[in-house]
């Protein structure tokens, strides 16, 4: 077994998803996605619909871009990604429409939102249009999840403090008095910077090095 | 010379294949979406005058036990069509507002509003789509919250619907509901839409008859 994680650890797909999901964790690491991080962690079913909404469109528009990479020119590259994950998250929210309609209804403005998100532009400019298709969809999974994890940690405290439930289920007992205040971006604010110092803590990140 | 050229033809075909795959996704999925509208329409609106169905006989329960009745007039100004369905059996009117009669705070909250045969007491309120902020004034369109409109009454004047911030102010009144939480902006939209929607139904309901 030992053996086994010591050859992986050798693996390059084993090295893109140990960063994604925690040496540059976008959130606490790239302090990329913070604006929908804020806004929706106040319900950990948010959370866990945005980040595989945005997840699915990093993966989606990184392996993409990937395939194409070669064939885009330099000055309209940034053009190129937002035309390719627009596309993308259009595609999402039809297909949940469609299909899916009661979850795309609680989904509500969320699919939309991910287009504006920082992680999937960033991701296929550091890197989807400089590697292979097959590291790149890998890389957008693990930042993706990254992001996710990071979102359902911080939903968990506010959702509990905010509103005495945990996936809309109370486990505070009747008697608590709701932090309103963690309902609000204010609380966001306050949840994600404690993760993003507890994490970089963790690592002994630096950013001055 | 050669750059440019290579340029406006990788536009061009990036046009076409998100063009193409937005075109086709929609060819697959536009038939569904609007088959789903129309079953979420009619499943609120024969929940709301309490007729019984399941979603293999809901368009010919809907025929058989809602009469629609359309309406051409006017509103601020501009040609309306004012669209009811009224119950057969116990006379309940139900009638949609949306985005004519106000919008939310990032975008139109459109739904249904079902009030008994006098025109005054609220059966139900269903919002069919929203885009307010997730968890805050999303709120507006659960069940939970909706229900505390149940029972309530809308009028004309100093009989409108009166959705209270300020809980001391909040007395026993037929014609008031508390405020969402952290939501007051989405609380006083909702309050002009359902106002506004009631009064302008309301005249063209009167002069019909």
């Amino acid at each position: 077994m030992k053996k086994f994680f010591a050859r992986l650890n050798y693996t390059k797909s084993f090295n893109v998803l140990k960063k994604g999901f925690w040496l540059e964790n976008q959130v606490a690491i790239a302090v990329l996605g913070i604006c929908s991080s804020l806004a929706i962690t106040n319900k950990v079913e948010n959370a866990i619909a945005m980040g595989l909404g945005v997840t699915f469109v990093t993966m989606a528009s990184s392996a993409f871009i990937a395939l194409i990479r070669n064939f885009i020119p330099s000055q309209v590259r940034m053009v190129t990604y937002m035309v390719i994950i627009s596309t993308f998250t259009i595609v999402v929210q039809m297909f949940l429409k469609a299909y899916f309609p009661a979850l795309a209804n609680q989904l509500g403005a969320y699919v939309g939102l991910i287009i504006t998100n920082c992680i999937v532009m960033g991701r296929a400019e550091a890197y989807a249009v400089k590697n292979p298709a097959r590291y790149a969809l890998v890389d957008a999974f693990a930042s993706g999840m990254g992001y996710m994890i990071v979102l359902i940690a911080a939903s968990t405290i506010r959702e509990v403090l905010a509103f005495g439930t945990f996936l809309n289920m109370p486990v505070m007992g009747e008697d608590w008095v709701p932090w309103t205040i963690m309902a609000l971006a204010p609380g966001g604010f306050f949840i994600i910077s404690l993760f993003v110092w507890f994490i970089r803590d963790r690592q002994q990140f630096d950013e001055s090095k | 010379m050669n750059k440019y050229v290579r340029m406006m033809v990788f536009v061009g075909i990036l046009g076409t294949v998100s063009g193409g795959l937005l075109f086709g996704t929609g060819a697959i999925t536009n038939s569904l979406i609007d088959a789903n509208a129309d079953a979420l329409l009619k499943s609120e609106v024969l929940t709301a005058h309490g007729v019984e169905f399941n979603f293999t006989n809901i368009h010919d329960v809907f025929a058989e036990s809602t009469t629609t009745i359309e309406v051409e007039g006017e509103y601020e100004a501009e040609p309306f069509t004012f669209t009811y369905y009224q119950d057969n059996a116990n006379g309940t009117i139900t009638f949609g507002f949306g985005p004519t009669f106000g919008g939310g705070v990032w975008g139109p909250i459109i739904g249904l509003l079902s009030l008994e045969n006098d025109f005054t007491t609220i059966v139900r309120i269903s919002v069919l789509q929203q885009e307010e902020t997730p968890g805050l004034g999303g709120i507006v369109a659960t069940r939970a919250y909706l229900d505390t409109f149940e029972g309530k009454t809308i009028g004309l004047g100093d009989d409108a619907i009166n959705i209270i911030k300020d809980l001391d102010v909040l007395t026993a009144a037929t014609n008031e509901v508390r405020s969402i939480t952290g939501a007051t902006r989405t609380s006083t939209q909702f309050d002009i839409i359902l106002n506004n929607a009631y009064v302008a139904h309301r005249l063209v309901w009167e002069a019909r008859a």
